[in-house]
C-alpha cells in the first residue's frame, strides 16, 4: 500500500507538469481528475497504465519534436544538409524504433498481468454483472455455490483487495469500464470474461458502457462505491435482506399499485410474490441506489415518479413502456414505496 | 531537366499541320460529345469522375461530422435525436471509409497511372468504368437511405448481434450490407485493373526498379485489396443470410459466435487502413522529391517498406479486440505485430526528411500540406505505438482517445496528401494553377482546425468520454474539450470550403500552363497539359527513374512522334504490353473505346442489390442471370483473333497483336480474380474452423458424412474432369480436333456427374442451416463450391461455342486457357472443400 | 442532472475569466438570452437568489417531470411545462401563485394539493426560496 502511494504522487507530479502541456496544447482545458478519469486512478490496474501513459507521453513528444526539427531545418539552410544521408534513414527509420519499441514491448508485456488475474488466488468475492439493454444486472457470490445477491446498475465492492469480475450479457454486446480502476472488458454473447479489478481508495466512481450496443448505449452507465472492508460487509448484509414490507397505509398503497400494475412482471422485489419479473432491473433494494435508468438520472421520489410515468422524457428509447394510468396520489404512493426500498 | 517555356510553345505552334498518323490518332482517342461523354471508358475521363464522386463523398461526410460536432457542442443538448445520432456517425464512418477514402485513391490511381508509366490507358477500360458506375450507385444508394430515415445505424463495422435480425429490425442493415457489397466490387475491379495495368502496362524501359513509388504504392495497395476485400464480402454476405434466411453464423444461442464476424471485419478493416493510406505515401514520396528538387533518397528502403507495410497489415487485426476476452498469449503477439508495424512507416517518413535535409525544399502549397501530413501523421503514429500496448488500450479503447487517433492516422496520413495531391496535380486535368495565396489559407485553416478539433480529443477519452454517445452529462469534466473540438472542426470545414472556392475560381482565372510547372521528374509531366485522351503523342522509350530530368529531349521527341506508337494505323486505341520486369515491349494491346456497356451492366448489377435489399429474392435471381447473360456477352466481343499477326510498333519493331495463353493480359487478371476468390473461399472455410473452434464440444455431425464414400466419389470426378481438361487444352494447342472435343466434352460430364451426385446427398442429408452455426457453414462451403462448379461448366460451353464460330484456334487459345484456369481452381477449392467437411474434426 | 455524487467531476469551466467569458458567449448564442428579465415587485421571494435556484433544479432534477427552459435535460411532460411560470394564476391549480405559497408547494406540495402526483422531495426552505426565485424569472 504504501509503495502504491508513492508511485501515485510522484505520477501525480508528473501528472501535473504535463497537464500543463496539454492545457496548454488544447488552448486550455479543464482538469484530469473525475470520478471517471484514467487519469486520477483510484486502483492497481489504473494505476500501472495511467504510469505507462505518462512515460509514452512524454517519449512521444521528445520523437515528435525531432522529426519537425529536423523538417523545419531542411527548410531553413542555404544548402543541402549532410544530414540528408541514407544513414540517416537507416538510423531513424530502422535502428531508433526496433530499440525503442522493443524497450516499450518489453515494459508493456510485464504490466496489466492483475487485470487478468494471472494464476493468482481464486478472489474471495466474485461479481457478475450482466450486460442488457441499456443496464447491468450484478450479481455478488461470497464462493462459487453461494446463490448470488442480485442488484442493479451499481457496483459495490471493497477496497484494498482483488474483487473477481465475470461479465456476460444478456442481448448485444456492451462492454463494461470503470477508468478510475481498471481498463475496460467486453461482454460477448455466449461467452464470460473473467477479470480482476481492485479498488484502492473508498469513494464513488462512474463507469460507462464502451462498446455502442443501440439506441441507448450513451445513458448506460453505473456507480461504482468502494467501502472499506467493513462498511462492505454490512452493505452485502442489507442487500442480501428481503424488502421491507412497509406498515404505513401510503407506502401499503403504493405496493399495491405495484402488484396491481402488473410491474412484477418485469421487475423482481424479492418478498413480493407477484414480483418475480427477471426482464427489468431487480428493485429489492431500489431505494438505496444512486441513480435511476442506469446513470440517466440521480434518485429520489420525485424522478422515481417521473420515470415510471414517462421514462421516455428521460431516457429515449428505453425499453419500459410510459404507464400514465396511475392517479396523481397512486404514482406519488408508488414512488414513495419503492424510494423506502432501502 | 525540361525544355524551358518559350520553346515548348514553339514546338506546339510549330506543329499545327497535323499528320495522316496524328489525324488517325485522334480519331481513335476522340472523346464522345453531349450525353455521350458517360459512354466514355478512357481513364483521363473516369479517373476524374472517381476522383469527383469520391470528393462529393468527403463533403457529404464532412457534413455528416459537422452536424456530430455541433450536437457534442453542450453537455445535454437536444439538438439531434438519439436516432438520427446513431445514423449519423455511422454513416459517418461509413462514407468516410467506403465512399470516400478508398474509391478516391483508386480514382487518383486510375487518373494517373497509365500516364505516370508512359502507357496510355488501363489494359480493361470497360472494367474501370463499370466499377466506377457500381461505385457511384451503390454510393447514392447507401447514403440516399439517410434521406429516408433508413439509413444504417449500427456503426460502420457493424457488429453482430446488434446487427443482427433481433436488435435491427428495419432495412438499414440490409442496404449496409448490401449496398457496400455492390460498392466493394468497383475496388475489387479496380485492385485487379491496377495490378495488371503496373505489371504490364509499362513505357519501354520503365523496368520494375525505376518505376515511381506512387505506382510500387498503388501496386502494393491493390493486392492488399485483392486479399483485404473478400473477407469483408464473405461477411456481409453471411450475416445477410442469418438476416433474411436465418442460416447461424454470428448468433451464439445457436451455436454461432459473434466474435467471428469481428474476426473477418477486422482481418479487412485493418489492411482497410493501409489501403487508405500506402497511396498517400506514394504521392508524398513524388512530391517530396518534387519539391526537394532530387530524386528520393532511399528509394529502394522505400519499396521495400512499403510491401513490408503491406505484409505486417495482414496480422494487426486482432488489436481491434484486445477488450474482446481473447487469451493473453495471442495478445501478446498482436501487441507485437502492431508495434512492428511503426517500423517500415518509420523508414518512409526519415526518407521523406532525408531527401527534403539533401535537397533544396521548395515551399510551394503541395510541400505545405506534406509538412502538415507529417507532423499529424506523425503524431497519430505514435499514438498507434501506445494504443498497441496492450493494457493502456484496454483503458482507452472505444474512448474518444481512439477517435483521435484514428482521425489523426487517416486526416493526416491520407486527406492531407490528398490536398497536397490536388494543389500538386490539377494542372493535368485544367491545364491552370491553383492559387498559392489561397491554398496557404486553406493549408493553415485546416491545420489549425484539425489540431485544435482533434488534439483535445485524446484527453477527453484519458477523462472517460466513450465514443459513439450522443450527449454526455455537464459534470463529467469533458464540456470545455468538446467546445473546443467542435469550434476546430468548423475551422477544418472553412477551410474545406475556401478549397472549394479555389477549384471553382482556378477553373476560369487560375494561371494558365502548358507543361511541368513544378519541373518535376516523373513521366506523369512528360506530356503537355491538359492532357489529351492519348495522353503522349508517341509512348516514350525511358532510361531512368526521373526520366524527364534524365532525359532531357524526351518531351519534343515524344511530341514530334519519335519513340512507339505514334499513329493509329486501324484507328483503335492501342497500348504497349511490356516485361513485367523489364518493360521490354511485347504486343501491341488494342483497347476498347467508348460503350454504353459499363453502365448499362453497373445499372442491371444495382437492381439485383436493390431487389434483394427488398427482400424480393425471385426477381433477385432473375435478375442475376440477366447480368450473366450480359457478362457473357461483353466477354464475347474480347480475344478475337486478329486481322494480322503483327504491326509496326513505331521505329520498326514489330510486335504481335495477340498474345496467349499465361502471357495474355486476361490470364492475369483472371488469376488475380481467382486470388480474389479464393480468398473469400478461405473466408468460408476459416469460418467452418473457427466456429468449430468456439463450440468444439457442441459440434454435430451428419451420418452420411461419417461415411467416406460420397467424398471419395467427389475427389474422383473432380480430379478426373481436371484431367480432362488439361487434355482438351494440350490437344488444342496440338490441333488435335477430336482430342480437344473428347477432352471438354469428358470434363462437362464430370462436372455435371458431379453436382447430380452430390448436391441431392448434401440436400437429403441431416442439415438444417438455421439450427446450428456446423450446418451452416457446411452449407456455405459446399454451396459456393457447387456454384463454382456451376460457373466452371459455363465456362466450358463458352470455349465449345468459340471454337464453333471460330474465335478460338489453336494458337489463338486464352479463353481456353482461361477455362482451364477456372476448372482447376475450382477443382482445387472442392478438394479442400470435401476434406474440410468430410474429414475435420478427424 | 447528475448532481449529488459528482462533487469530485464539477468541470471548471468556471475557474479561468477567459472561460467563463467564453461560456458566456456561447450561452448567449445558444439561447439568444438576454439578461434576466425583471420580476414584478410582489413576486419578489425575501431571501431567494435565482442563480442558486438553477443550480438546485438541476440537483433535484425537476426535470424528471417538467420542462423547464434552459435547463439541460428537463424535457419531460408528466407534470406542466415551467416556461413563463412568473406569469402563472394558481399553482397546481390549486392555490394562488404567490411566493409564500410557491414556497410551501415545493417543499410539499401534498400539503396543498393531498391528490397531486408531485412528491415532496426534501427541499429545505431555504432551498425552496432560492428555486422560486428562479422560477419567477421565467416569464
Amino acid at each position: 500500500m504504501h509503495n502504491g502511494w508513492q508511485a501515485r504522487t510522484s505520477n501525480r507530479a508528473l501528472g501535473r507538469a504535463a497537464a500543463l502541456v496539454i492545457a496548454m496544447l488544447s488552448t486550455g482545458c479543464g482538469s484530469l481528475e473525475g470520478i471517471q478519469s484514467a487519469l486520477q486512478p483510484q486502483g492497481i490496474s489504473a494505476q500501472s497504465i495511467a504510469t505507462v501513459w505518462w512515460i509514452m507521453f512524454w517519449g512521444a513528444c521528445a520523437i515528435l519534436l525531432l522529426v519537425m526539427v529536423l523538417a523545419i531545418y531542411a527548410l531553413r539552410r542555404p544548402k543541402p544538409s549532410r544530414l540528408g544521408h541514407p544513414y540517416l534513414i537507416i538510423g531513424g527509420g530502422l535502428v531508433f524504433p526496433i530499440v525503442t519499441l522493443t524497450a516499450l514491448l518489453t515494459y508493456g508485456l510485464s504490466i496489466g498481468h492483475e487485470f487478468h488475474g494471472g494464476a493468482a488466488a481464486p478472489a474471495p468475492l466474485r461479481i457478475e454483472v450482466i450486460g442488457k439493454r441499456w443496464w447491468w444486472e450484478v450479481r455478488y457470490r461470497n464462493g462459487p455455490s453461494a446463490t448470488p445477491i442480485v442488484s442493479a446498475n451499481e457496483i459495490h465492492l471493497p477496497v484494498g483487495v482483488p474483487v473477481e469480475f465475470a461479465v456476460s450479457t444478456s442481448d448485444v454486446i456492451h462492454s463494461l469500464w470503470i477508468p478510475s480502476l481498471a481498463g475496460k472488458i467486453d461482454m460477448v454473447p455466449g461467452k464470460v470474461n473473467r477479470v480482476r479489478i481492485q479498488a484502492d481508495t473508498p469513494g464513488v466512481y462512474r463507469g460507462q458502457c464502451a462498446e455502442y450496443c443501440g439506441t441507448q448505449h450513451t445513458w448506460m452507465a453505473f456507480y461504482v462505491v468502494a467501502h472499506t472492508p467493513d462498511e462492505f460487509e454490512a452493505w452485502l448484509a442489507n442487500e442480501q435482506r428481503h424488502a421491507r414490507v412497509p406498515s404505513e397505509a401510503f407506502l401499503q398503497r403504493g405496493r399495491n399499485a405495484f402488484v396491481d400494475a402488473g410491474c412484477g412482471a418485469c421487475h423482481r422485489i424479492r418478498g413480493v410474490e407477484q414480483a418475480f419479473g427477471a426482464l427489468g432491473p431487480d428493485l429489492t433494494h431500489v431505494g438505496s441506489r444512486r441513480s435511476l435508468g442506469a446513470g440517466t438520472i440521480d434518485n429520489h421520489v420525485g424522478t422515481l415518479a417521473g420515470w415510471i410515468a414517462d421514462s421516455h422524457a428521460i431516457k429515449p428509447g428505453n425499453l419500459m413502456p410510459p404507464f400514465a394510468a396511475f392517479d396523481g396520489e397512486t404514482l406519488r404512493a408508488l414512488a414513495a414505496y419503492l424510494e423506502s426500498l432501502q | 531537366m525540361s525544355e524551358s517555356r518559350p520553346a515548348m510553345e514553339r514546338r506546339l505552334a510549330s506543329h499545327t499541320p497535323l499528320s495522316e498518323g496524328e489525324v488517325r490518332l485522334r480519331k481513335a482517342w476522340a472523346r464522345p460529345a453531349g450525353i455521350g461523354i458517360l459512354s466514355e471508358v478512357n481513364n483521363t475521363v473516369v479517373g476524374r469522375y472517381i476522383i469527383v464522386t469520391g470528393f462529393a463523398f468527403f463533403l457529404l461526410g464532412g457534413i455528416l461530422a459537422l452536424l456530430i460536432r455541433t450536437q457534442l457542442i453542450v453537455p445535454e443538448n437536444t439538438l439531434i435525436d438519439v436516432e438520427l445520432f446513431n445514423q449519423l456517425f455511422t454513416m459517418h464512418g461509413t462514407t468516410m471509409m467506403f465512399l470516400f477514402a478508398v474509391p478516391i485513391m483508386l480514382g487518383f490511381a486510375v487518373y494517373l497511372i497509365p500516364q505516370m508509366l508512359g502507357s496510355r490507358d488501363l489494359p480493361f477500360p470497360r472494367l474501370s468504368a463499370y466499377g466506377f458506375w457500381c461505385y457511384l450507385i451503390g454510393g447514392l444508394l447507401v447514403f440516399g437511405s439517410l434521406f429516408i430515415g433508413a439509413a444504417p445505424d449500427s456503426g460502420w463495422f457493424m457488429y453482430p448481434p446488434l446487427s443482427s435480425l433481433p436488435y435491427s429490425r428495419g432495412i438499414n442493415t440490409d442496404i449496409w450490407l448490401l449496398g457496400l457489397s455492390f460498392v466493394e466490387i468497383s475496388s475489387l475491379v479496380a485492385a485487379v485493373e491496377m495490378i495488371v495495368g503496373i505489371l504490364k502496362v509499362r513505357a519501354p524501359g520503365l523496368s520494375i526498379n525505376r518505376m515511381p513509388i506512387f505506382a510500387w504504392a498503388v501496386l502494393v495497395t491493390a493486392f492488399m485489396i485483392v486479399f483485404a476485400f473478400p473477407p469483408l464480402l464473405a461477411a456481409d454476405i453471411m450475416l445477410e443470410l442469418e438476416r433474411a434466411f436465418g442460416w447461424v453464423f454470428f448468433d451464439a444461442t445457436r451455436n454461432g459466435d459473434p466474435l467471428l464476424w469481428q474476426h473477418l471485419f477486422w482481418f479487412f478493416g485493418h489492411p482497410e487502413v493501409y489501403i487508405i493510406f500506402l497511396p498517400a505515401a506514394g504521392m508524398v514520396s513524388m512530391i517530396v522529391a518534387t519539391f526537394a528538387r532530387r530524386p528520393l533518397m532511399g528509394h529502394t528502403w522505400v519499396v521495400m517498406a512499403l510491401i513490408a507495410v503491406g505484409f505486417i497489415s495482414f496480422g494487426l487485426w486482432v488489436h481491434h479486440m484486445f477488450a474482446t476476452g481473447i487469451p493473453r498469449l495471442s495478445l501478446s503477439f498482436f501487441s507485437a505485430a502492431s508495434m512492428a508495424v511503426a517500423i517500415p512507416t518509420g523508414v518512409q517518413v526519415f526518407a521523406w526528411l532525408a531527401t527534403l535535409l539533401g535537397g533544396r525544399p521548395w515551399l510551394k502549397p503541395p510541400l505545405l500540406f506534406i509538412y502538415g501530413f507529417l507532423f499529424i501523421f506523425v503524431l497519430g503514429g505514435l499514438t498507434g505505438v501506445m494504443i498497441a500496448l496492450v493494457p493502456f488500450d484496454w483503458q482507452v479503447h472505444d474512448s474518444y482517445f481512439i477517435v483521435a487517433h484514428l482521425h489523426y492516422v487517416l486526416i493526416g496520413g491520407m486527406v492531407f496528401p490528398l490536398f497536397a495531391a490536388f494543389y500538386y496535380w490539377m494542372p493535368l486535368s485544367s491545364g491552370r494553377m491553383l492559387s498559392e495565396r489561397l491554398g496557404r489559407w486553406v493549408f493553415w485553416l485546416m491545420f489549425l482546425g484539425f489540431n485544435i478539433s482533434f488534439l483535445p480529443m485524446h484527453l477527453t477519452g484519458l477523462l472517460g468520454m466513450p465514443r459513439r454517445v450522443y450527449t454526455y452529462p455537464a459534470e463529467m469534466g469533458w464540456n470545455t474539450l468538446n467546445l473546443i473540438s467542435t469550434l476546430g472542426a468548423y475551422l477544418l470545414a472553412a477551410g474545406v470550403l475556401v478549397f472549394i472556392i479555389d477549384v471553382i475560381r482556378h477553373h476560369r482565372s487560375g494561371e494558365p500552363v502548358v507543361h511541368n510547372p513544378w519541373n518535376a521528374g516523373t513521366l506523369d509531366w512528360l506530356a503537355p497539359v491538359p492532357f489529351q485522351p492519348w495522353t503522349f503523342f508517341s509512348v516514350p522509350q525511358v532510361h531512368g527513374r526521373y526520366p524527364v530530368w534524365d532525359q532531357a529531349e524526351l518531351p519534343g521527341e515524344v511530341d514530334r512522334g519519335e519513340h512507339f506508337l505514334a499513329d493509329a494505323p486501324a484507328e483503335q486505341r492501342e497500348t504497349l504490353i511490356t516485361d513485367m520486369v523489364s518493360a521490354k515491349p511485347l504486343q501491341v494491346l488494342r483497347i476498347p473505346g467508348p460503350t454504353w456497356l459499363p453502365l448499362i451492366a453497373a445499372v442491371i448489377t444495382s437492381a439485383f442489390f436493390l431487389a434483394a435489399i427488398a427482400h424480393l429474392y425471385a426477381l433477385a435471381l432473375v435478375i442475376a442471370a440477366v447480368v450473366l447473360v450480359i457478362f457473357i456477352g461483353w466477354a464475347w466481343m474480347n480475344a478475337r483473333v486478329p486481322p494480322v499477326d503483327q504491326v509496326d510498333a513505331g521505329n520498326g519493331v514489330m510486335l504481335p497483336l495477340y498474345l496467349g495463353g499465361v502471357h495474355s493480359h486476361s490470364w492475369l487478371g483472371l488469376f488475380l480474380g481467382l486470388l480474389v476468390d479464393a480468398t473469400l473461399f478461405g473466408s468460408l472455410l476459416f469460418t467452418y474452423f473457427y466456429l468449430w473452434t468456439a463450440w468444439p464440444d457442441a459440434w454435430p455431425s451428419a451420418p452420411f458424412l461419417e461415411a467416406r464414400l460420397p467424398m471419395v466419389v467427389g475427389l474422383v470426378l473432380l480430379l478426373a474432369s481436371s484431367a480432362a481438361m488439361a487434355y482438351a487444352k494440350r490437344a488444342n494447342q496440338r490441333a488435335q480436333r477430336s482430342g480437344f472435343w473428347l477432352g471438354i466434352i469428358t470434363a462437362f460430364v464430370f462436372g455435371v456427374a458431379f453436382l447430380i451426385y452430390l448436391i441431392p446427398l448434401f440436400a437429403r442429408a441431416d442439415l438444417d442451416p438455421t439450427r446450428h452455426g456446423f450446418d451452416a457453414s457446411v452449407w456455405a462451403v459446399m454451396g459456393y463450391h457447387f456454384f463454382h462448379v456451376c460457373i466452371a461448366l459455363l465456362l466450358a460451353g463458352y470455349s465449345m461455342a468459340r471454337v464453333v464460330v471460330g474465335h478460338l484456334t489453336p494458337r489463338h487459345d486464352t479463353d481456353l486457357r482461361n477455362t482451364a484456369l477456372f476448372w482447376h481452381y475450382t477443382t482445387g477449392t472442392g478438394i479442400l472443400a470435401l476434406l474440410a467437411v468430410f474429414l475435420f474434426p478427424f | 442532472m447528475h448532481a449529488s455524487t459528482t462533487a469530485a467531476g464539477t468541470d471548471r469551466i468556471s475557474r479561468g475569466a477567459w472561460r467563463a467569458g467564453l461560456s458566456l458567449l456561447l450561452c448567449c448564442v445558444l439561447n439568444a438570452c438576454d439578461s434576466t428579465p425583471r420580476v414584478p415587485d410582489h413576486l419578489r421571494v425575501v431571501g431567494g437568489d435565482p442563480a442558486q435556484g438553477e443550480r438546485l433544479v438541476t440537483r433535484y432534477a425537476c426535470g424528471a417531470c417538467h420542462v423547464i427552459p434552459n435547463v439541460k435535460g428537463a424535457n419531460s411532460y408528466v407534470g406542466p411545462p415551467l416556461n413563463m411560470f412568473g406569469r402563472r394564476t394558481l399553482i397546481g391549480g390549486h392555490v394562488p401563485n404567490t411566493p409564500d405559497n410557491l414556497v410551501r408547494w415545493i417543499m410539499d406540495p401534498p400539503s396543498i394539493a393531498p391528490r397531486t402526483a408531485m412528491p415532496a422531495v426534501g427541499v429545505s426552505r431555504d432551498e425552496a426560496r432560492h428555486i422560486a426565485a428562479y422560477l419567477y424569472t421565467l416569464r
